[in-house]
């Protein structure tokens, strides 16, 4: 017989806890694998996908760029809007996949008791294992474009990570007005469509604040992924990527932001989902 | 709380709130501020939502060790009450303290995927009901004996047949170590061959390894087989607690209103001119009324009547019927002699005796008539007027024998064998 002793009682709730999260380490890993064997799984190109899908994107938008930018060096221009797309790519599924978690899985913790931020969270591996397969080819194109590394570049993880929280938050929020109301699946598609227009992923930072009076400067920036691409592009190439450090540090503010605020309100409704979905 | 309590909840309640007119449902934003503006339009006028309480103030303790069946009809609160113990759901009021590990089963598989492998789903499944992975490999190849389904391990379980899916999906349940165990009667799903192993196995987790059980069901003979403590709810509340027979009991005659006796009030005795019911009882042969009976001993039904018309001449009959409403068996009075003689006015009594051995055990519910044969004309039928339960003592001389597992069947003869050694 385990000591364990557990209290249910009307006003009991629970805040987000890194040791339960341990606890359950186990059915997270199990989440995200079936998740992950189950995406590619009857698909003839299988895993290609996480590379294709991408490809596609970079071609087209790369493309756009080099034309518009009308820039000498286009290899360059290319690896540039690579990365930020790869980027955008990773919170754009991280922040679809996380809202649509809770109501996707609803069969299961309306069965059984597990902590329900397990969910989105295991999503959130899926998305990161799809963004490393894509990293190749932000590899390869490091290469032909003969970019030079600095030493910026062990600091990229923490702009993933930023990417992550970005997506993480915002589709918190998300899957908890999804809990009751569905309209959530088609808004955000168009959020993320919307979210790549204003943020720097086919032009850069300093393209739209160029293009943009001064009072809407703080606007854009308001933007969590501005942050978040522009310090990614900042360790990747160096150089002036940040346009504005004040810009870069309000971008990141609103980031964590977002991620509180998401987490919040996730665990405020937490409890009662199940009578509600 | 004594050492020995593993569940004890105090003034349990729940509340949902219910949308009255379907038409204003609100699950998309665009209606719910709909229905916002049109409540701003007629503030002050009546709510739109109803409540409605699952649970209301439910109290009870649960002891180490019991099997405790949770009884009730439809929209009784049972599954409420099972969802908040598995913290699927909060409470409104009230306060549940639990001692040790509780893992509940309110649908066998849950986060079975069709796509993914025997052997994947195990592991997932398993992860979901709260095992960690080494437990998990401890008990794979149990868990896949148990399924019989070793040849299949690598087979999406899309493919598999529904039986080898419930029997994998209950394989990963029935190895699950908890101190408490939450059972829904969604288990009742698989042919009896299944049924009988889930219950066997609940039974031998319980008897051999202590472990506690909460077990909700429609199937009174699976209570009373499994269970020995009870809990009867009815609309929300607490109705009964108490051991299994009494709380089945009491859930029966919520149910049929009827219990081993039954006399009628002078002006409302069943029947026609010629005789009218007085009263049925069910006895023991030393003529005890008791609500159980032994499996192995004759049982009596005896109605008394009156008949009011001399010189008519009708026979008695009773039909038997079990709680799933299946008639075990008819029978009318062939043998007694006054059967074929014109009566006396007067009040008479007429006993039946069912033999020993031949009822299953359960609950069996009786019809009483008086008829005429020919031409046939029913002068009297009483429906469901008592009803009564049969019990298998475990002394191990019934049709049982010493098997203690689920044991279907209308009628439980005991029937002679024979064995010969041919060489």
């Amino acid at each position: 017989m385990s000591d364990t002793k557990i209290i249910i009682d009307a006003n009991s709730s629970s805040f987000f806890s890194l040791k339960e999260i341990v606890r359950y380490k186990n059915l997270l890993n199990n989440l995200a694998r079936r998740d992950f064997l189950v995406r590619y799984k009857q698909a003839f190109a299988g895993i290609m996908w996480a590379l294709i899908k991408p490809l596609i994107n970079i071609l087209v938008f790369g493309y756009i760029s080099v034309k518009i930018n009308g820039s000498a060096d286009a290899a360059t221009n290319f690896v540039y809007v690579a990365s930020a797309i790869l980027l955008w790519q990773l919170f754009s599924s991280v922040f679809n996949d996380v809202s649509n978690s809770i109501v996707g899985n609803s069969n299961l913790f309306s069965k059984v008791f597990f902590p329900k931020i397990i969910i989105p969270l295991s999503t959130i591996l899926v998305c990161l294992v799809d963004f490393f397969i894509s990293l190749i080819i932000l590899i390869v194109l490091f290469i032909i474009s003969g970019q030079s590394i600095h030493w910026q570049i062990v600091l990229a993880p923490l702009f993933i990570l930023l990417t992550i929280l970005n997506g993480f938050g915002i589709g918190l929020y998300f899957a908890t007005i999804n809990v009751k109301y569905r309209d959530v699946k088609f808004i955000v598609p168009v959020m993320v469509q919307f979210g790549m227009y204003v943020s720097p992923v086919i032009f850069s930072t300093n393209y739209y604040l160029e293009r943009l009076p001064q009072w809407a400067h703080w606007i854009f920036c308001l933007n969590p992924m501005v942050g978040a691409i522009d310090g990614f592009k900042y360790c990747l190439f160096g150089g002036d990527a940040i346009y504005n450090s004040s810009y870069f540090i309000v971008s990141l503010c609103v980031s964590f932001l977002f991620l509180i605020i998401g987490i919040k309100y996730f665990y405020k409704f937490e409890r009662t989902f199940v009578d509600h979905i | 709380m004594s050492n020995n309590t593993v569940i004890k909840v105090e003034g349990l309640s729940k509340k949902y709130l219910l949308n009255t007119n379907l038409q204003e449902r609100s699950d998309t934003l665009y209606g719910n501020v709909i229905n916002n503006i049109k409540s701003l339009k007629n503030i002050g006028s009546k709510k739109q939502t109803e409540e409605f309480w699952a649970l209301n103030d439910v109290s009870f303790d649960v002891q180490r060790g019991d099997r405790l069946g949770i009884i009730g009809r439809n929209g009784a609160g049972k599954s409420t009450l099972l969802k908040i113990l598995s913290q699927i759901t909060p409470p409104t009021k009230g306060r549940i303290e639990i001692n040790g590990r509780i893992a509940s089963l309110l649908e066998v598989g849950t986060g079975f995927h069709g796509d993914l492998s025997g052997r994947e789903n195990i592991y997932l499944n398993g992860s979901i009901l709260g095992m960690s992975k080494h437990e998990i490999d401890k008990k794979f190849d149990e868990i896949v004996d148990f399924a019989e389904i070793e040849q299949f391990l690598d087979t999406p379980v899309k493919r598999y047949s529904s039986g080898m899916y419930v029997r994998l999906a209950f394989g990963v349940a029935a190895h699950l170590a908890p101190d408490i165990l939450i059972v829904d009667e969604v288990l009742a799903v698989g042919d009896s061959t299944f049924q009988k192993k889930c219950l066997g196995k609940m039974e031998q987790v319980s008897e051999t390894e202590g472990r506690t059980i909460l077990f909700v069901s429609h199937n009174i003979e699976t209570v009373l087989r499994l269970c020995n403590k009870g809990l009867l709810l009815e609309k929300g509340q607490l109705k009964t607690a108490g051991s299994i027979n009494e709380v089945t009991r009491a859930y029966l005659d919520t149910k049929s209103g009827v219990s081993s006796f039954k006399s009628w009030e002078k002006d409302e005795r069943p029947g026609n001119d010629i005789t009218k019911l007085i009263n049925v009882k069910i006895h023991t042969e030393k003529n005890e009324v008791n609500e159980e009976y032994d499996v192995t001993k004759p049982i009596g039904v005896t109605m008394e009547y009156e008949v009011l018309k001399d010189g008519e001449v009708f026979t008695h009959s009773y039909n038997f019927y079990n709680e799933n409403g299946i008639n075990i068996f008819n029978t009318h009075d062939t043998v007694s002699e006054l059967r074929t003689k014109p009566r006396k006015k007067g009040v008479y009594t007429t006993t039946m005796w069912i033999p020993g051995n031949l009822l299953a055990e359960g609950v069996v519910l009786v019809n009483v008539a008086a008829i005429k044969i020919e031409p046939f004309t029913i002068l009297m039928h009483e429906k469901e007027c008592v009803s009564f339960t049969v019990m298998d003592y475990m002394r191990g001389d019934s049709a049982r024998g010493n098997y203690i597992l689920g044991f279907p069947g209308a009628v439980r003869p005991l029937c002679q064998w024979d064995t010969k050694y041919k060489g």
